[in-house]
């Protein structure tokens, strides 16, 4: 390729020299059959310049332009790949995102229910260990004042039997038997 | 407890009927309660008629031989032979007091079982008993004995009426108010 292009700059240059050969009369081109030749040769020239440099050229610049375009389609494709992934990543991201901020309010939530069930649970078990307490409190001190209540009755009848019965001569006998008579009538 | 006084009182009515039907029930009612005295104060005898091992032809010969000795008529005999047999000589004394209610039920009277702290003088009983069958319509058979244990005063039943005279009952009515504050 180097080649073909050297080939042509030496042909393109040698163009001018000619061009002043023939207007100083006597140079290298002269209006006459070898002018003729010289175009044949010229024309003969341009069609193997066209045929081996032109058209490759042409069709390596095209080429090239191919696959510049090709590089660059693809480099689009790609970068639109990419932010298509960047977005879609992105979407996912952000759907990751709402999805852990949906499990972690979900989480809090039951850990808020959860907590003021505890504390429900705790509060009505302290309220029913209070009743019960307090329930049983009464309960003692209602027992044990009639245990007491009992208990001094008992010792007072006691005491009471006894004193009677160091007291107790025929007469009152026979009056206390006269008074039991007199509420027999009472029976109906 | 009230199974066997059911039981006494279906051989006291089988008994009384018969003695009605013979037309001496106070007899025969005299007769049971004198063998049974016999029967229930002898260990002996007690024993014959409650042991389980006896052979109950042997208990009713026994019971009947005593009943006999003691004077007491053939129904009588045949009564307590088959009280014996049964073994239920344990039940002679609630049968004695059952017995004892149908005739006096017959006769439109009542017994009036009186504890009293000190033994209660002619007057008192008769007094007793006057109110008594003023107040229930029936003739009062007295039966009186004297508890040590009452402080003074008595407890008169008669039948499942109970007249509570006594200062133990006030007392323990006292004691009750006191109890319950």
């Amino acid at each position: 390729m180097i080649r073909v292009l050297a080939i042509a700059a030496l042909l393109l240059g040698m163009m001018p020299a000619a061009v002043l050969a023939s207007e100083g009369g006597g140079g290298l081109i002269n209006i006459d059959k070898s002018l003729f030749i010289q175009m044949i040769n010229f024309a003969v020239l341009l069609f193997i310049l066209v045929k081996l440099l032109y058209k490759p050229l042409l069709a390596k610049m095209d080429e090239r332009t191919q696959a510049i375009r090709k590089s660059l389609d693809e480099a689009q494709a790609a970068r639109a790949e990419a932010q298509r992934e960047r977005e879609e990543h992105a979407g996912r991201l952000q759907a990751a995102h709402a999805e852990a901020q949906a499990i972690r309010a979900t989480a809090l939530k039951e850990a808020g229910e959860e907590q003021r069930k505890l504390v429900e649970a705790a509060r009505a078990e302290a309220t029913r260990l209070v009743d019960a307490a307090r329930s049983e409190l009464a309960e003692d001190v209602r027992r044990a004042r009639q245990e007491l209540r009992q208990e001094v009755s008992d010792l007072a009848i006691t005491v009471a039997e006894r004193l009677i019965r160091k007291s107790l001569r025929d007469e009152d006998h026979r009056r206390i038997v006269q008074d039991a008579i007199a509420r027999v009538d009472k029976v109906n | 407890m009230r199974a066997r006084e059911g039981t006494a009182r279906r051989y006291a009515k089988a008994l009384y009927e018969l003695a009605h039907a013979g037309g001496d029930t106070e007899g025969a009612g005299r007769e049971l309660e004198r063998v049974t005295a016999v029967l229930l104060g002898d260990a002996r005898a007690h024993d014959v008629l409650t042991r389980p091992w006896i052979k109950p032809e042997d208990r009713r010969a026994i019971a009947a031989a005593i009943a006999q000795k003691e004077g007491a008529r053939k129904l009588v005999q045949d009564f307590l032979g088959l009280v014996a047999e049964r073994g239920r000589g344990d039940h002679l004394a609630e049968i004695v007091g059952a017995y004892r209610a149908l005739v006096d039920g017959e006769h439109g009277r009542a017994r009036a079982e009186v504890r009293s702290a000190v033994a209660l003088t002619d007057r008192e009983k008769q007094e007793l008993s006057a109110r008594l069958e003023r107040a229930l319509g029936k003739r009062i058979i007295l039966e009186e004995r004297v508890d040590d244990t009452l402080l003074g005063g008595f407890v008169a039943q008669v039948g499942s009426l109970i007249l509570d005279g006594s200062l133990d009952g006030q007392l323990a009515q006292v004691r009750q108010r006191l109890a319950r504050g």
